[in-house]
Parts: C-alpha cells; sequence; structure tokens
C-alpha cells in the first residue's frame, strides 16, 4: 500500500503542474489588473507602467510563469497586490481560522448524522425517522445564507446566546486563556450552521444501507448467534453502513481547508471562500493562483485519502 | 489622491466602495446644516421625494466621563489593514484610521486648508514655496513631539524608488528635485528644506491655487520617524508597525488589531486639541445582512458605510438618529467622442463619432427623468445632479446651472430639429444621413438597482425613438467595464459611470485635454481656455486663479459651457448615511468643520446604547 500511495503522490506532480500553468493564464486572462480602480486622475501614467513594470506584469505570461515557478519551488508565492503582504501569510491567516472553523463543524456533522442516520435505519417508518426525513429534506432545501441568517437572528440577536460576528473579541489582550475561551465562543454558532447543512448527505446515506443490511444474511447469522442487538447494529451492520460515508470522508476533510462565502461573509468571520472570492474581484493574480492550487492539490489529497480510508474501513478493497 | 472611479451603488457592491472614502479633509463639523448644503437639498424636496437630512446629533443630556464608543464598519468583507496615510489603498482603511491617523492640515467647509490642525502651512505664490511648521504641542501618540524631520520622511518615503504604494503622481513630482530622489540620482530631495526641528520648506516646480485646497497638491501626511526609519521602505506596508501599532497623532491610538475583523482604540493623552472624552473605541467589520439587526439590538453607536440601498429597513431605527450628507460623487452618463492618444498623452476627438451631434446628446439627456431614479430605485437617497461639481463645493458649485431635467418633449424636438428622423418607419430615428443608429450602452453590474435602472434609460431613450441597446447585452463587471471605457472599445458608445471627486473640485483630471481619464474623450479649445484659467495657468484684465471671486466665476461659466455642451450627462448627486445612537454626544458630521470638534470631544450619555 506504501508504494501505492508513493506511486500517487507521483502521479500528483505533473498534475499540479498542469493546474498551475492553466490557472495562471486564465488569471491573467481576466479584464483589468489589480491596478485597475487605483488609479487617480493626479496619477501620471507613466507611474502606473511602473507599477506594472516593477510587479512583472508586462513581461509575456510564459516568462511570468517561469519566474513565478522558480520562486513558488523555494516557497514563495510572491506578494498579495490588494493586503500587501506575502501569499504565505495571508493564508496563513486566514487559513487558520477557516480550519478551526471546519474542524468544529466537521465533527459536529457527524456528531449529528451518524446517530440520527443509524436511528432512523434502525426504526424506519416510525415517527423518529419521519421526523428525521423531514429534518433532512429542509436542511437540504434551505439555502446557506437563510439558514445562517436565521441562526444568527435567532441565537445571535434575539436569545443573545452566542457573538455575532467576528473570530474574536478585539478587546481581550491575545495569548491569555480567556482569548482562547473566546475564540471558541465565536466558533460555535457558524460551526453548527455549518454541521446542520452538511449532514443531509450522510443521513441519507447511512439511513438506506442500515435499512437494506437489516435483513441482509450476516445480520441474521449475528442474530442467530445470539448477538445483542445493540451490537449488531454498532458493530456488524455500522460497519459496512459507513461504507459510502467513508469514501466521502477523505474530500470533507480537504474540503475543511476551501471555506464557506456565505457563512463567513454573514458572520463577518475571515476566512479562505471570502479571500478567494475577494482575490478575484481585486485581480489579487498572486493570491488567486496560490488559492487554486491548494484546493486543487487538497482535492488529490482528498481522493487519495478517501481510498485510504475505505481500506481501513473495509478490509476487502484494496489498492494497488 | 482624489478622484476616484466608482461603480453605481455604493453601500454594499464589493469593489464600488473601495473607491470613495479617500481623502476628504476632516470629518467633523460645527452646528448642523442641512445635508451640507441647502440649494442642493431645496432644489428637489419634497414634490421629488428627496430625503433631507441633518448632519450633526443633538442629544440631550450630559456626556460622562469616560466610555466606550461601538462602531460598526459594514462591509462584506475584511478589511486590508494598512493603517497609514502613505499607504493605505482601500477606504475602509481610512474609515478605521480617523480616530488614530489624522491628516496634519485641518480644512474649512470648502475643504480649503486653514491652519487651526497639526500643522500651519505658510503659502508663497511668488516664490512657489510652501513652508509647514508643526504647531505648539502636537506629539505622537507615544508621547515624541512631531518634528520637521517627521513631515520630511512622508516626503521621502513616497518619493523612494523603493515606495510600493500609490501616492507618487504629479503633486509630487511637482517637486523640485523629486524625480531626481525618485531615480535614485539624488540621496535627498532638493526641493525640501528642514528650517529648523519643526519646519520645512518645500520649492515646487509649478503653483496654482488648487494646492490650498485639500488633496489639491501638497500631501497631507506626516510619518512618526523615530517609529519607522529603522524599517526599509519596500517592508513597511506588511511590518507590524503600519499593521499593528501604527502610532499617529490623533485623538486615539490603535491598542489592539484582529486582521481582517477589528480594531481597538484607546485615547490618546497626548492628543493636541485635548484628552478624549471617551476611553475607547471599537471598530467591528459587521456584514451587510446583519447590520440593521445589529443596530436593533443596540450593539453599535455608529455605523460606517451603511448600505444606502436598505434605506428604508432603518430610516426609523430606535434609538437612533439618521445623518446624512453629500457624497464628493456624481454619477453621470458618458458619450465617447474620440480616442486617446497614448503616445502624446492627448485626447483626439473624432468629430464623426456616433454620438457627434450635440444636439442628440442633450436630447438623451432630456429624455431621462432622474428624480425618478432617486426616488424609485434609491429611495430618495440620490437626487437628480445637474453640473459636474457636486453641490458640496458650495462657492464653486453653479447652483443656476439647470442641467438636464425630464422633459421628452424637448428631447424630440431637439432630434426633430437636428435632422434625426425615422425615415423608414420602424419607430426608431435614422441619424442624420439617413442609415439605421443604433447606440451602444454599457453600464456596471452590481446590487439589485442596475439591471432596472439600465433597463429604465433605455426604455426612456426608446421613447423619444433612439434605439440604445446593452454593449454585449449584458451588464458588464466592474473591471472588465472599466477596461473597456479606457480602451475607447467601439461596442461602446455611451456608458453609466460615477466620479469620486474628491476634495479638490477642479475638473481638469476628468474632463482635460492631457487627462487620460478624460474618457468621453472630448476636448475643445474653448474648454482648455477655461481649465487654463481654472488651473491657474493663464489670467484676463479682470483677474486670476488667486482671486476667488474670479475664481468662482470661472467655474461657474465652465460649468454652464460644460453642460450645453454635453460630453456628459450628469445624472444623480448622492447622499451617504450615518446611523447614530441617541447615546453619542457631541458628534457631527457635517463637511463645515469647526476644528475645535472632532472625535475627540465625542462623548456618551449612558452605559448602554438606547434602543427605544
Amino acid at each position: 500500500m506504501w508504494k501505492t500511495i508513493l506511486r500517487r503522490f507521483l502521479v500528483m506532480l505533473p498534475q499540479v503542474f498542469i493546474l498551475s500553468i492553466i490557472v495562471f493564464a486564465l488569471a491573467q486572462a481576466m479584464p483589468g489588473d489589480p491596478f485597475t480602480g487605483l488609479i487617480t486622475p493626479e496619477t501620471d501614467p507613466a507611474v502606473i507602467e511602473n507599477l506594472r513594470e516593477q510587479a512583472g506584469l508586462n513581461d509575456p505570461i510564459p516568462v511570468q510563469y517561469v519566474r513565478w515557478l522558480g520562486n513558488a519551488l523555494q516557497g514563495d508565492f510572491g506578494q498579495s497586490y490588494t493586503y500587501k503582504i506575502s501569499v504565505g501569510s495571508i493564508i496563513g491567516q486566514r487559513a487558520s481560522n477557516t480550519v478551526l472553523l471546519s474542524l468544529l463543524s466537521f465533527i459536529l456533522t457527524y456528531a449529528i448524522a451518524i446517530p440520527l442516520g443509524m436511528l432512523a435505519g434502525r426504526y424506519n417508518n416510525s415517527i423518529l425517522d419521519k421526523m428525521v426525513v423531514v429534518y433532512n429534506y429542509v436542511s437540504y432545501a434551505i439555502p446557506t445564507f437563510v439558514l445562517a441568517l436565521l441562526m444568527l437572528w435567532l441565537f445571535g440577536y434575539t436569545m443573545n446566546w452566542f457573538p455575532t460576528s467576528g473570530s474574536v473579541d478585539v478587546t481581550i489582550p491575545a495569548g491569555t486563556m480567556e482569548y482562547y475561551l473566546d475564540k471558541a465562543y465565536h466558533l460555535i454558532l457558524p460551526a453548527i450552521t455549518y454541521a446542520l447543512l452538511g449532514t443531509t448527505m450522510i443521513i441519507q446515506y447511512l439511513r438506506s444501507e442500515v435499512v437494506d443490511a437489516k435483513t441482509q444474511d450476516y445480520v441474521k447469522t449475528a442474530r442467530s448467534k445470539g448477538v445483542p442487538e445493540k451490537v449488531v447494529y454498532s458493530r456488524h451492520i455500522f460497519r459496512n453502513s459507513a461504507l459510502p460515508i467513508a469514501s466521502t470522508m477523505g474530500y470533507q476533510i480537504t474540503g475543511l481547508i476551501g471555506g464557506s462565502v456565505f457563512i463567513e461573509q454573514i458572520f463577518a468571520f475571515p476566512g479562505m471562500g471570502q479571500l478567494f472570492i475577494s482575490s478575484l474581484n481585486s485581480r489579487d493574480y498572486s493570491v488567486i493562483v496560490a488559492l487554486t492550487l491548494l484546493f486543487g492539490v487538497a482535492t488529490l489529497v482528498g481522493t487519495l485519502l478517501s481510498d485510504i480510508i475505505m481500506t481501513i474501513v473495509d478490509p476487502r478493497i484494496r489498492i494497488d | 489622491m482624489n478622484k476616484r472611479k466608482l461603480g453605481l451603488l455604493t453601500g454594499s457592491a464589493a469593489l464600488a466602495l473601495i473607491l470613495a472614502a479617500c481623502g476628504g479633509g476632516s470629518d467633523e463639523g460645527t452646528e448642523s446644516s442641512a445635508n451640507g448644503n441647502d440649494g442642493a437639498a431645496s432644489e428637489g424636496t419634497e414634490e421629488s421625494g428627496v430625503v433631507e437630512f441633518e448632519t450633526a446629533v443633538t442629544n440631550e443630556g450630559e456626556a460622562m466621563d469616560g466610555g466606550t464608543l461601538n462602531v460598526a464598519l459594514v462591509t462584506s468583507s475584511p478589511f486590508q489593514g494598512l493603517f497609514s496615510l502613505e499607504l493605505y489603498e482601500d477606504g475602509y482603511d481610512a474609515d478605521l484610521m480617523q480616530f488614530a491617523i489624522e491628516e496634519i492640515f485641518s480644512t474649512d467647509e470648502n475643504f480649503q486648508i486653514t491652519n487651526d490642525g497639526a500643522v500651519s502651512l505658510d503659502f508663497n505664490q511668488e516664490a512657489k514655496t510652501a513652508t509647514l511648521t508643526v504647531n505648539e504641542g502636537v506629539t505622537w501618540s507615544d508621547g515624541e513631539p512631531m518634528t520637521s524631520e517627521d513631515l520630511l520622511y512622508s516626503y521621502e518615503v513616497i518619493g523612494s524608488p523603493d515606495y510600493t504604494g500609490i501616492r507618487y503622481d504629479s503633486t509630487m513630482t511637482n517637486i523640485v528635485g523629486m524625480e531626481e530622489y525618485n531615480s535614485g540620482e539624488a540621496d535627498t530631495i532638493s526641493g525640501i528644506t528642514v528650517n529648523d526641528d519643526k519646519s520645512i520648506t518645500i520649492q515646487y516646480l509649478e503653483v496654482h491655487p488648487g494646492m490650498l485646497q485639500s488633496g489639491g497638491g501638497i500631501w497631507a501626511g506626516a510619518m512618526p520617524k523615530h517609529q519607522l526609519e529603522n524599517i526599509a521602505i519596500k517592508d513597511l506596508e506588511s511590518s507590524d508597525e503600519i499593521r499593528k501599532n501604527p502610532i499617529g497623532f490623533g485623538p486615539f491610538a490603535v491598542s489592539n488589531v484582529v486582521p481582517g475583523e477589528s480594531v481597538e482604540f484607546v485615547a490618546n493623552e497626548h492628543y493636541y486639541k485635548g484628552v478624549p472624552k471617551l476611553d475607547k473605541v471599537v471598530v467591528e467589520v459587521v456584514p451587510p445582512e446583519s447590520i440593521v439587526a445589529a443596530l436593533q439590538n443596540g450593539e453599535y453607536d455608529i455605523a460606517l458605510s451603511m448600505p444606502t440601498n436598505e434605506y428604508p429597513t432603518f430610516a426609523d431605527l430606535p434609538g437612533y438618529t439618521i445623518l446624512g450628507r453629500q457624497e464628493l460623487a456624481y454619477t453621470y452618463i458618458g458619450f465617447k467622442l474620440g480616442e486617446w492618444d497614448a503616445e502624446n498623452s492627448e485626447v483626439v476627438p473624432n468629430p464623426d463619432a456616433k454620438m457627434s451631434s450635440k444636439e442628440l446628446r442633450q436630447a438623451m439627456g432630456y429624455a431621462i427623468d432622474n428624480n425618478a431614479v432617486a426616488t424609485q430605485f434609491y429611495n430618495g437617497l440620490r437626487s437628480n445632479a445637474n453640473s459636474a461639481i457636486a453641490p458640496v463645493f458650495e462657492d464653486f458649485w453653479a447652483e443656476d446651472v439647470e442641467g438636464y431635467s425630464y422633459d421628452p418633449d424637448k428631447a424630440a424636438q431637439l432630434l426633430d430639429d437636428a435632422g434625426f428622423e425615422d425615415v423608414d418607419g420602424d419607430g426608431f430615428r435614422e441619424d442624420q444621413n439617413g442609415e439605421e443608429l443604433v447606440i451602444n450602452f454599457a453600464s456596471m453590474a452590481g446590487g439589485d438597482t442596475a439591471e432596472p435602472i439600465a433597463e429604465y434609460y433605455m426604455q426612456s431613450w426608446k421613447q423619444v425613438g433612439l434605439n440604445v441597446k446593452l454593449t454585449d447585452g449584458r451588464l458588464l463587471e466592474f473591471n472588465s467595464f472599466y477596461d473597456r471605457v479606457e480602451a475607447d472599445d467601439e461596442a461602446i458608445d455611451i456608458y453609466q459611470a460615477a466620479w469620486g471627486t474628491g476634495t479638490d473640485p477642479n475638473p481638469e483630471g476628468l474632463y482635460g485635454r492631457n487627462s487620460a481619464f478624460n474618457y468621453t474623450r472630448w476636448a475643445t479649445d474653448e474648454n482648455d481656455a477655461f481649465l487654463d484659467n481654472i488651473s491657474g495657468r493663464t489670467s484676463d484684465d479682470e483677474g486670476d486663479a488667486w482671486d476667488k471671486e474670479w475664481l468662482t466665476e470661472q467655474y461657474r461659466e465652465w460649468q454652464a459651457y460644460f453642460s450645453e455642451e454635453a460630453p456628459i450627462i450628469p445624472t444623480l448627486f448622492r447622499n451617504e448615511v450615518l446611523p447614530v445612537n441617541d447615546r453619542v454626544a457631541n458628534y457631527d458630521w457635517g463637511y463645515d468643520a469647526d476644528p475645535s470638534f472632532g472625535w475627540h470631544a465625542v462623548g456618551v450619555t449612558q452605559d448602554e446604547a438606547i434602543t427605544e
């Protein structure tokens, strides 16, 4: 298996390389450049030309690409045109927020979805099952921003249970215990919102798999051996029913880094989704390219992770 | 640093408003006058539905000692966080900075420099020099007194070959020796002399009356050299000294920054106008979607850059007064009349351009009802514009220029007389040679109202028999729009755009023969003559541009001429609004500033915001 993983990594290199060429060329093909909209009538056009020249935007795209590649190989993705700090630090700032938020919501998603899915499957057609199905329809149908605004209005403004914006209270000095607790406090509401939206597929898969599995021979065998009902569900059925979920878990893990534009905007939580959108709007090339590559690599790694998780969950599956 | 391309919508339309807030001298004022200018408001009151505002809060009760002012900065994306007048590019950074980093000059209601600020200006037009002297008691927030070195350092940073910002412009190259310094040939700027530890003298190549205007030519920043001198200039913008611990001489000092989210300020006890009443100011980014709910809960005392498109939802918010004032901006419809010759940096008008008929342009102006647009689409927060100078510039704005108001009969008459007639009977007029006339209209996407407004304009023109179609059949994205307008794209005959004019009303930067921003590519000898007069290059027997009355007359005559020629039809003046909680005392948002007012004078009357 280690050989396979190594091989998959080697295949990734040309994939990432080709992706980087495409992204680089497409980013530059967008109308405008980072200096559009900044320029004022008092500015001598020559000065702007000079800024473009300094940024190397006047060179042919292949030349720019090679220069960028040379730097990128040394880990230098350049400077953000908008934020004026290195691409690494701006992505770092946002990624730390996003990863925390996604990780918590990832855990919450599974913590909500797995019990609901199992119970709905086990007692299918009961009142409980029907409630879960209704919940599923609602959470699937509701647009992200509607739920986010609803949560914000209900728990933020009406009940005043949670802070309504930002990732931390600015008046608390960084590094203290209070600071970290406040950070966690700020995470809860957006994370729950995010988690509620992500449960649909897991519940639906799990429920139908469990309903299917209940009549399978191995379950009958287990029951006839006298295995307690609880254990039949938690060991035998769960393990088999979890396969489709496991197959997507890898993606979910790497999806953690992508962030959610709507949630970030509504909770004024600076994260990766917003960074990506704003960099596109302001033609912040260096950030666009770095982020797209990052997302690309994350997808590739996600596929691999999914395969690995599958082999762990289901020993019948071998990757080689 | 002042004029800016604008989108059509202020408020939540992402990119558009990067552009607005730059440069405006001081934001405080004394007594309340309606809307910065009475004439503008009275022009279209009741019947037109244009809303009038106060510019100051008149709250009862004594301000208590101390307290925290909670400020919301309404935007859907995190702020950039460059706290330096020399380096910032985004208007939101300016909104944040205003509490800690001030401009060195104070200005009056016409945005002219006065000597009440941190630095006094002694301008000598004969010798072409300006002497800047730091006033008594002006101290950085860390306690260090401001010196002439700090004034000089600002120039040295902007002029440096390593400078990364956008402020190295014609106002800088106008300083003797600046270009040599910028190219690296000289180590110092030969035109700037340090007189003593409080004053410097700047020698200019050219001087003009606009230089006495805020943002008109004399740089208004100073940098704390003692803090910044050991940081390489190219690293300034990523340094903690700019992003986390900036030092200013404003009423408050930055004490904590959460990047992109919030900034905490504490009172600057060294402030030269006196110790602030408040202990703290906390500014947080709040998305436009939830700002109204946040205000209902009394979470914020003031909401900066409040989206005007949601005005009806907060117009009657309990516990809040909605202040309003005019933006230094106008929306317009421009007609493409030539091309830009980049080589010679000049406009080349094309007498055969599709829109070259003056009557056609005027008719298009008369065909549209801007008051209806202002009330129906903008909730009365905008008003019909009569001129390319905003009424905020009370002395320069020509109130008597009528501009273009809705009169479809007159439009039809103008077109008939000029020979635009419907020859083939398809309901649309042909051009003067009897050939089909299709006018391509470029307009920007952004916000809910962009599409219906563009549709409305096209329908109005259709009613006078003009066939106007959207360029590409759809609205254009901001960047793409300006790219194509700048490049004189043939698919654009007319376009709708906006200018933020900044605090210098001189129209030359936007309509001069040598201005690349003269997007209509319109130029005439008469216009050149007016602009020469306004910019002080020429004068006549009556006087010259240093003579305020004469200059005012030139401005007015130019506006009448410009309106008649109609290379653009100004469509809307804009208002911005600011909800202020009723516990806030002594706050004034007017442009007509009394220098003794300011954030240091603002207080709160009770601990919690009022929500009833």
